[in-house]
This record gives structure tokens, sequence and C-alpha cells, in this order.
């Protein structure tokens, strides 16, 4: 049954594992502008920040100390302790050779609504499952190391304006993801013990999968370019503003029609974003804000946004 | 003191070149000789925007047999309204849409009876799916926002997969599959409209379905009432954010309210739109919570659902004053559970007369 379990999880990642997503389909076939390449890694830092606590969450479930003590090792490749950098502080270095603000980024105040989510449903995932369904869904590590390799060539090769040094995160995991992923591997195929073990470890990995996904489309979204929808008008009456349509009208606070008057589809989300925080520098959270408010619209199909792709 | 409305329901005129047996117009059309004409509609539109109303929807009957539409459509767009036409696709045309798009008009939906042409104008009592059909192309090259708009029944429901791909085939952003409404003339046909809770099952599943495959159109499809067990928030509440004008000059909280015994209404020009809509006794029959009764008055969804529609109440219960009958706390549920059993495939229904 082993052989078929590892069989049926590589089978998962062979078909559904972010590599296959457009996002980094174009990452590696360097197409990607600096501002994409600078939205993902912005974005994706909030991942980073949720693996060590995710881990942490993996510890509390298990009750063999040697699992823990393997595990925990983990923690230490993320957080960093003495005398060695973790993930965490080579992602930043990243952050700085792609020209971000590193202490902007590790606030992640400006995270986009959608990857917060994704980030966040992978801690509540496995808070909510059992030690066996945690370990299964940690199993895209499997993949990690391959997709490293292909990246650090495909930004030497495509973005040489990033610095050398800023893919150490990179080359980091081209060693630890294989080694997390083999312990992780022998770990489920000996406690999956039933069929019904197995298909609980295949759903654990297949939500994995799509929480990696999202994440990028999350990122995709942040580049897209939002407008008013089609037929859809911003207009003041005495009372304020508002956006009226054929189904619906929207009252709009200040910030709202500001926002909205930012979408004029040559700016991407993350564009309308920084614009509006610029008009507000003594609020911390009005890119985040922005980011909501059009996420907001779009749901109602007041505000379309266009991928620019 | 009353609400400030958002949306003017302009029904131009109640005549028609369809005789749809689902038709929630009154069924004594011919009690309604006058028609407001468009100075008296420019007129309803400029009051409309100084009590709040910003968008206008355009409706009947067809108010495309209505040879002054041109002139109301600027009308409503002089007064700042978003103007939305809710046509049956004729008489009206391409060449004659253009116009209306040069005039200020902003947005089509466009009825439609079946998802092919012979079954469509069945229903319809009248030749009228090739006119719909190009009448939606034009709308497309016209770059106008086009909503579809079914009205499902025993007869149709079961294509409704097949309706949300002809609405996104035509370019349709938004396809509302309205169940019918059992008013006017469908009230008087539900025996034979009623659908069976098994065809509306099976609706459901094909809405979800359609909207994987179709993940840009905005697919509307809400459970009828007579299968729901909570009641709608009808017309979102009664004179809170619709107003409508009927085709003789009547402002009511919805287009069924004349039908209600002892209500008086206001009726434009004879007052202004803000008396008939602040003061007309009707029109703060049934506003607020005030006038509820048990169950409603004690209900928590009551602040959701407005206590449902006061003409269902009146059709099913006798008394427009009482809980929808289509809620299940209803003492009057009865009424929708034994019309459930009453419908019959066997049943013909009567096309709604000429006009």
């Amino acid at each position: 049954m082993t052989d078929a379990l590892e069989a049926r999880l590589e089978r998962i990642l062979d078909e559904r594992y972010h590599h296959l997503h457009p996002f980094n389909l174009r990452m590696h076939e360097g197409t990607l502008s600096r501002d994409e390449i600078r939205t993902w890694v912005a974005n994706r830092y909030y991942y980073q920040t949720r693996i060590p606590k995710k881990d942490g969450l993996i510890l509390t479930k298990a009750d063999d100390a040697a699992f823990r003590r393997d595990w925990i090792r983990r923690i230490h490749d993320h957080d960093g302790e003495a005398g060695r950098e973790g993930g965490l502080e080579l992602w930043l270095r990243l952050a700085e050779a792609v020209g971000l603000d590193r202490e902007k980024v590790a606030t992640c105040g400006d995270v986009l609504p959608g990857a917060r989510r994704a980030c966040d449903a992978y801690v509540e995932f496995v808070a909510s499952h059992d030690l066996l369904e945690s370990v299964a869904s940690s199993l895209t590590e499997r993949r990690a190391g391959t997709i490293m390799v292909v990246r650090i060539e495909a930004w030497e090769k495509h973005y040489p304006w990033v610095a050398p040094d800023g893919l150490a995160y990179f080359r980091s995991r081209t060693v630890q993801a294989p080694r997390d992923a083999r312990e992780g591997m022998a770990y489920v195929l000996e406690h999956a013990r039933s069929p019904e073990d197995g298909d609980r470890c295949a759903h654990a990995l297949e939500r994995k999968c799509e929480i990696l996904w999202s994440l990028l489309d999350a990122v995709e979204w942040g580049g897209s370019a939002p407008t008013l929808a089609p037929g859809m008008r911003l207009r003041s009456d005495r009372e304020g503003w508002l956006t009226v349509g054929a189904e619906r009208a929207v009252q709009l606070n200040a910030s709202g029609r500001e926002i909205l008057e930012l979408c004029s589809g040559e700016r991407s989300v993350c564009e309308v974003g920084a614009a509006f925080a610029a008009l507000h520098p003594n609020e911390p959270a009005a890119a985040a804000d922005a980011y909501e408010f059009i996420e907001a619209m779009e749901r109602e199909r007041v505000v379309r946004c266009a991928s620019r792709v | 003191m009353a609400p400030r409305p958002w949306n003017l329901i302009a029904e131009l005129t109640y005549r028609c070149p369809l005789r749809c047996p689902y038709c929630a117009n009154p069924t004594n059309l011919d009690d309604f000789p006058a028609t407001l004409d468009a100075a008296a509609w420019a007129d309803v539109f400029r009051q409309a925007a100084e009590l709040g109303v910003v968008h206008v929807g355009l409706t009947g009957g067809e108010p495309s047999v209505r040879r002054d539409l041109e002139e109301i459509v600027e009308a409503a767009a002089a007064a700042e309204h978003h103007v939305h036409l809710v046509t049956a696709g004729l008489p009206l045309d391409g060449v004659r849409l253009a116009g209306l798009v040069a005039g200020g008009l902003a947005s089509l939906q466009l009825s439609i009876q079946d998802a092919e042409a012979e079954a469509s104008d069945r229903i319809a009592g009248a030749p009228s799916w090739d006119r719909k059909i190009s009448l939606a192309e034009a709308a497309r090259e016209l770059q106008l926002p086009l909503t579809l708009n079914v009205v499902l029944h025993r007869e149709n429901l079961e294509r409704t997969g097949t309706l949300i791909d002809l609405a996104a085939r035509l370019g349709a952003r938004r396809v509302e599959l309205a169940n019918t409404q059992y008013h006017g003339w469908a009230l008087r046909n539900r025996k034979a409209l009623l659908p069976t809770r098994s065809q509306l099952e099976h609706a459901a599943s094909e809405v979800e379905l359609a909207r994987a495959r179709h993940p840009d159109l905005e697919i509307v499809f809400v459970l009828p009432d007579y299968f729901a067990d909570r009641p709608k928030p009808c017309m979102g509440g009664w004179g809170r954010k619709n107003v409508v004008v009927s085709p003789d000059g009547r402002v009511l909280p919805c287009h069924a309210a004349s039908e209600l015994p002892g209500l008086e209404f206001h009726r434009v020009p004879e007052r202004s739109l803000r008396e008939a809509w602040e003061d007309a006794p009707g029109m703060n029959a049934f506003r607020g919570e005030a006038w509820m009764s048990e169950p409603c008055r004690s209900c928590p969804t009551r602040e959701a659902d407005y206590g449902g529609c006061r003409c269902q109440a009146f059709a099913l219960a006798g008394d427009a004053s009482v809980t929808d009958p289509a809620c299940a706390r209803s003492p009057h549920h009865g009424a929708v559970e034994a019309a459930r059993a009453e419908s019959s495939a066997h049943s013909a229904w009567t096309y709604r007369g000429k006009t």
C-alpha cells in the first residue's frame, strides 16, 4: 500500500503543484515585470512568516520526542539560530535585492487580502487537522527543491538586475527542502495505515496545493488593472459620491471615491494601493484598505479587474 | 420620515406584443386607459432626482411600443439617472436601440422565454425569438451592458443550464433566472406554471455547473417563494428603496400593490412625487415594522425580510397585513403547500389578454 500511496501523492504534485501556475511559468520563462517580481516577493514573505508558526503547531501534536527533535529543525531553518541566519532573514535580503523596503516588507502591512487568506488558511488547516494530515500537507516540499533549481537558473538568466546574493534563500532550500520532504514522506508512509488514512493524506496535500495556487492567484490579482465595470458610473449627488449601474448603487465615503478615481485602468491593484497610501501618509493601513475595498467592489461587480498579461 | 428611494420603476405602458401567461401586470388591463405623456414622465424623473433616486428602470408592458420612448430616455438621462430599459425585444430593433443609446440609455434587460425559438415563441404567445436574438446582437455591437432575463416555470425550468449558456453566447453580462412570482396573470395560471420540487432541484444543480463554465457571467437564481421556508425581502421593503409609477401615474411601492383593496395611493401629476412617496396612506401602510403582527413582530429575521410580500399575503391569506404565507412560520403556510399539491402537468394556461 505504501508504494501506491506514494505514487498517489506524487501524482497530486505532478498535477496540482504551483510549478504549473501561469505566474510561475511566466516567472521561469523570464517575462515578469519588476513590479510583478516585487509583488510576489512582498506577498510571499507573509507565507514565510507563517511556516514556523505552522511547524510550531505540528510540534504540539507530536507525542514522540524523536519526531519533535527532527521537526524543530524546520523552525530553526526559518527563524535562524546562533551563528546561522534563517530563511526569514534571507527572504528579507531577497526583498532588498529586488528593490523593496526591507522594514516595510517585514511588517506585512501591504499583503494582498487573497495572499493573506491563503497563508492563514494553511496555518488554520494544520491547527484543525491531526498530525498525519499536517505532515502530509507539508509534502509540497517534495517539489520545492526542483522548483528552486529552475528558479535560480531563471533569475540569473532573466532578471540580472537582482543582486546575486539576493538568491541565497532559494539556494538554501535546494538542500533543506529535499531533506524535509524525505522525512515527511517517510513519516506519512509509515503512519498512514488504512485506506482512509491514505485518503486523508491525499486530501491534505490537495488542499495545500490549492493554497499555494491561490497565493499566486492573489499575486496576479495585485497586478491586474481595476476599472469601473462596464455601464458603471461614478457620480455625486447632494449627499455625496456614489457608483450607479444597471443593478446597484453604492454610496461611497471620501476614501472610496479616491480609490475608485485611482482605478483608471492604467494602474494595477498594487499601484492603486501605493497611490492611495501616498495620499494618506499617516495611515499605515491605507494600501491594505484600498485592496480590501477594490476586492469588495469587484465582488459587487462595481469594479472589474482586467489581467494585463 | 420616509426613507430615500434609490430606484424608480417607470411602467410606461401596460401594452405588450407578447402574451406570456406568467405576466405580473394587472388582469384588468382595460381599466387603465390613461397613460402619462413624455412631458409628464420628464417631470417625474426630475422630481425623483430631488427625492434621491439615481436609477430609472423603464418597463411596462413593453416600453418600446411607445413612439416617444426616445424622448423619455433623454429626459431620464437629463435628470442624471442611470437609464435602464427592460424590454421583450420588440417592436424595438437595433437601429432604434442605437438611437436610444445616443440619447443616454445605459443598460438593457432583455427577456427571453425559453432556450430555443419554437418553445420561446410558444410561451410568449407570439413570434418573437428572432427579434430578441437580433436585439441582443445589436446590444453587443453597441457595447451596451446586457442582462438576459428568463422567467422560469414548469415549462422551461429543465433548460436552465442551456439558458445560461445562451446568455453567455449572446454576450450578456448578467442572467436573471427569475422564478415566476404569482401575481396578476401568473396567479391565474398557477396550476400550469408551478414547477415540481425535483425540477427546481435539478435547475439549482444546473446553475452551479454553469457557474463553473461561465465565471465572468453574473448568474442570479433564487429559489421561488413557494419552495423556500423564508419569505423574500419583497422590493427591498415596502416603500423603502423602490418607487413604482404605473402607466396612469399611480405612485406605488411595487407593481402589484394597486390590486390590494383598501389602500389609497396618490397619483402624479395631481400630487407631487414627494407627497405621493412620503404621505400616501397606502405607501405608509406597511412601512417600517409597526404594522407587523405575530409571527413577524417578534421574529429576528423581520429586519432582513420585512415580513415578505404583502401582495402574496393578500393573495394566499386574504389579508395583506399578515405574515407572507411563504414563511414556514406563517399560520397560512398551508395555502402554499396546497398550491404545490394542486399544480399539475395537465393544466393548460390562459395567455395574457390582448391590450
